[in-house]
């Protein structure tokens, strides 16, 4: 008799084994083998523009990060672009899901509305704003800022400005989506607190401080942690829009990557860089989800 | 994708009028045959100069090529007449046009996965020495010194300017063909010159007095401007210029040096003249937007390569024409004039099979030839006559000097002297590692110029990543 389910028990394992086998294989081919050949690279000297020094050179790539201003400049701005645009959307987009929530009719078309940045492509969004928005003397940000009284300023030619230009970027491109998901977990809050509060006499500060904040607290870190995974690995938008420029004015860590890889041809030292930046992504989404757990 | 389909109908479409015209001439029989005879002379006089050449021109028949270029004119009139070079060879030619900003890394993810998809691609000088460390393409010395490839009598590769041979050369092989290329020179608006009693400038000093003799930002006129874009074909082309009239060396003691006492007053040169006379919007431009500062009016002068003249001198988008003139770079401090020595040489894909090789290179020496130079400049019938054209006798050539005198004052003289006298093979540092230096010292440059570091410091960062990348 347990032979015989012990005998089933094995059949359905290869079965299950069986089912599961080819999407695990290729998954592993897609995603697990470049990400070993990509650590694998990144312990080799591999630099097209000297072949002759190619070879295995251990943590060689990753210590020469130490002693690389470049590198820690890259690392600098990475931190400041995510927390600050991370930072704006989870702000705004809170701001306006608390707006919106409140209004009774049209939410459908609002929400459709924002949709249109999201959907855009990043580099679409990088070229759009570099033409059409922030260029100067045509621009549409120029056009106002003059007629202000501030002058004409070029926004993506100054280090300072270009910082603030792209960071302005993705926070715009981005806030909508940090506006859905909150407006929807508004959305589905209980009314009866709220109204149990209001006998109370809590003010609107205290009811949003003590109730509105907490209960929506899940879905505020889920954004957080989403956006932060895809700050971190932003490129298009400032490829399209900088460049990484001027100078290495908004070369973020994922934009130094490339320009290694691709512009000085160090393919070694690039996928080094590219597995620190995969670390840090990894280690910030760790903690933030064992901060949403802990409590 | 798209391409490829509709190659394939376009050959369909020749095959069936092949069938055709073989059905139509069986028919014809003898009623026709005196108007094949005359039509098969006519065209055998056009090839004449290719046949004269002492070459079997048909020994890779049958093999097809693919080429890279940019989309450009002097691109486009070879494209036009490349049916010629399929009825010599019966090679069938395949262009694909790839924009300048990514001709290189298609080439190089070509030649690194040794998928031999382009033949030859036209390529950018500085990136020989890096292809030929990695042996990605042929050495040429061996094509051009075989009877059976090349006539060298008919070919004449001396005759191809020696700046260009020797940017497409490395360690004395020549490993490309400038097919064509360019000289930066020195473009002034003659009017407003005459009116401040000024003349072309001689030297760097010379140049500044003249732009701020002519500034007048009120009105709209500014007194100079240069490349100032970021990139390793922007700033960094202008920039080596100065920093060798300076008297720079880019190599010291086998060493890359960029942050010498020359360099940093070159680069102070440069980011001075800019803030004081060019535009604001310069440090965004590149040649383009230049050339058409310039074509409006708004411009004293400026340098650059002397095929940007082709937009000045369009009656249509500028308001200039009849007031250009030409000259030489100014002197530097270095009592050095120095030219760009840019060409687009094509090379052969190593990955090729050897017919494949043989093919291409009788692709290459059509192009190059003196006869073909001819065909794409001033026998070329349509409106845009090349002025790139990689031969000396094709300059000294009257026709030549004809076909361009419509361009401006001096304008061949100013593009021939330069040629022949302002011309460094060191102009840039030509290493394996050009990609990480030109990129580095782009950056650093820009940040010079839009004042993010002082030159000084700019020039000892870039020092000090590129001992970083240097040391490998």
């Amino acid at each position: 008799m347990a032979n015989r389910t012990a005998a089933i028990a094995a059949g359905e394992r290869a079965f299950a084994l069986s089912l599961f086998l080819p999407a695990f294989l290729v998954l592993v081919l897609i995603t697990t083998f470049p990400l070993v050949y990509l650590v694998w690279t990144s312990l080799n000297r591999i630099d097209l523009a000297m072949p002759w020094n190619s070879g295995f050179a251990g943590a060689e790539n990753y210590a020469r990060m130490f002693d690389d201003p470049r590198f820690w400049h890259a690392l600098e701005l990475t931190l400041i672009y995510t927390s600050v645009t991370v930072i704006l959307q989870v702000l705004i987009g809170l701001g306006l899901a608390l707006l919106v929530s409140r209004i009774p009719v049209g939410q459908g078309l609002l929400r459709v509305a924002v949709i249109v940045p999201i959907v855009l492509a990043p580099v679409v969004v990088g070229l759009f704003w570099r033409t059409l928005v922030l260029a100067p003397d045509f621009g549409i940000v120029d056009f106002v800022t003059r007629a202000l009284g501030f002058g004409s300023h070029n926004w993506l030619g100054d280090p300072q400005l270009a910082l603030i230009s792209v960071i302005a970027i993705h926070t715009w491109q981005w806030t909508p989506f940090v506006f859905l998901v909150l407006l929807a977990s508004l959305a589905a809050l209980p009314i009866e607190i709220f109204e149990a509060a209001r006998l109370d006499r809590a003010s609107a500060w205290q009811r949003f401080w003590h109730i509105t904040l907490p209960l929506i607290r899940p879905a505020i870190v889920i954004v957080i942690i989403m956006r932060m995974m895809i700050a971190l690995s932003a490129f298009a938008a400032i490829f399209a829009a900088t460049g990484g420029g001027p100078g290495t004015a908004t070369e973020i860590l994922n934009l130094y990557v490339y320009r290694t890889s691709f512009d000085a041809l160090n393919f070694g030292y690039g996928a080094a860089l590219g597995v620190v930046l995969l670390v840090i992504t990894l280690g910030v989404s760790f903690i933030l989800f064992r901060l949403r757990r802990s409590r | 994708m798209g391409d490829k389909e509709q190659n394939r109908k376009k050959n369909h479409a020749a095959s069936r009028r092949e069938v055709f015209q073989a059905v139509a001439v069986l028919g014809a029989g003898a009623f026709a045959a005196p108007y094949f005879i005359r039509r098969s002379g006519a065209q055998a006089a056009d090839l004449g100069p290719y046949q004269s050449a002492k070459l079997n021109w048909r020994q890779a028949e049958g093999e097809k090529i693919t080429v890279a270029v940019i989309p450009a004119s002097y691109f486009e009139n070879l494209i036009t007449i490349t049916p010629e070079f399929q009825a010599l060879t019966g090679v069938e030619v395949r262009y694909e046009k790839v924009p300048p900003g990514q001709i290189r890394q298609k080439a190089m993810l070509d030649l690194t996965s040794k998928t031999a998809t382009y033949a030859t691609s036209a390529t950018d000088p500085m990136y020989y020495p890096l292809y030929v460390s990695n042996k990605w393409v042929e050495p040429l010395d061996k094509y051009l010194n075989d009877p059976a490839l090349t006539d060298t009598s008919w070919f004449k590769y001396e005759d191809i300017l020696k700046a260009w041979r020797d940017a497409d050369s490395v360690e004395g092989k020549p490993y490309a063909i400038p097919y064509d290329g360019e000289v930066t020179v020195q473009v002034y608006r003659r009017d407003l010159y005459e009116t401040k009693n000024l003349t072309s400038a001689d030297t760097f000093e010379d140049f500044v007095r003249n732009a701020a003799a002519v500034h007048d930002p009120n009105n709209r006129v500014w007194g100079a401007a240069l490349r100032a874009f970021a990139g390793a074909g922007q700033n960094m082309y202008i920039y080596p210029s100065i920093f060798r009239s300076f008297g720079g060396q880019w190599i010291v003691n086998g060493k890359i040096k960029v942050n010498s006492a020359e360099a940093e007053q070159a680069l102070t040169w440069y980011v001075d003249t800019l803030t004081k006379y060019a535009p604001p919007a310069v440090r965004n431009w590149n040649w383009p937007d230049i050339a058409d500062a310039f074509a409006q009016g708004t411009l004293g002068a400026y340098i650059d390569a002397h095929s940007s003249a082709a937009v000045l001198n369009n009656p249509e988008k500028s308001k200039v024409v009849g007031q250009i003139g030409f000259a030489r770079w100014p002197k530097g401090p270095g009592n050095k004039r120095v030219t760009s020595i840019w060409n687009w040489g094509f090379p052969i894909n190593a990955s090729l099979s050897e017919k494949a090789k043989r093919a291409t290179w009788l692709f290459i020496i059509w192009a190059a030839s003196q006869e073909t130079q001819a065909r794409t400049s001033w026998k070329f019938s349509g409106p845009t006559k090349r002025s790139g054209v990689n031969r000396l006798s094709t300059w000294h050539s009257p026709e030549f000097t004809n076909a361009m005198k419509s361009s401006g004052e001096n304008f061949v003289e100013a593009a021939l002297q330069s040629l022949e006298q302002d011309t460094d093979v060191d102009w840039r540092p030509r290493v394996p590692q050009w990609p990480a230096i030109g990129d580095t010292m782009a950056t650093a440059i820009q940040s010079a110029l839009v004042g993010q570091k002082k030159p000084k410091g700019a020039l000892d960062e870039a020092q000090a990543r590129l001992d970083q990348i240097m040391r490998g």
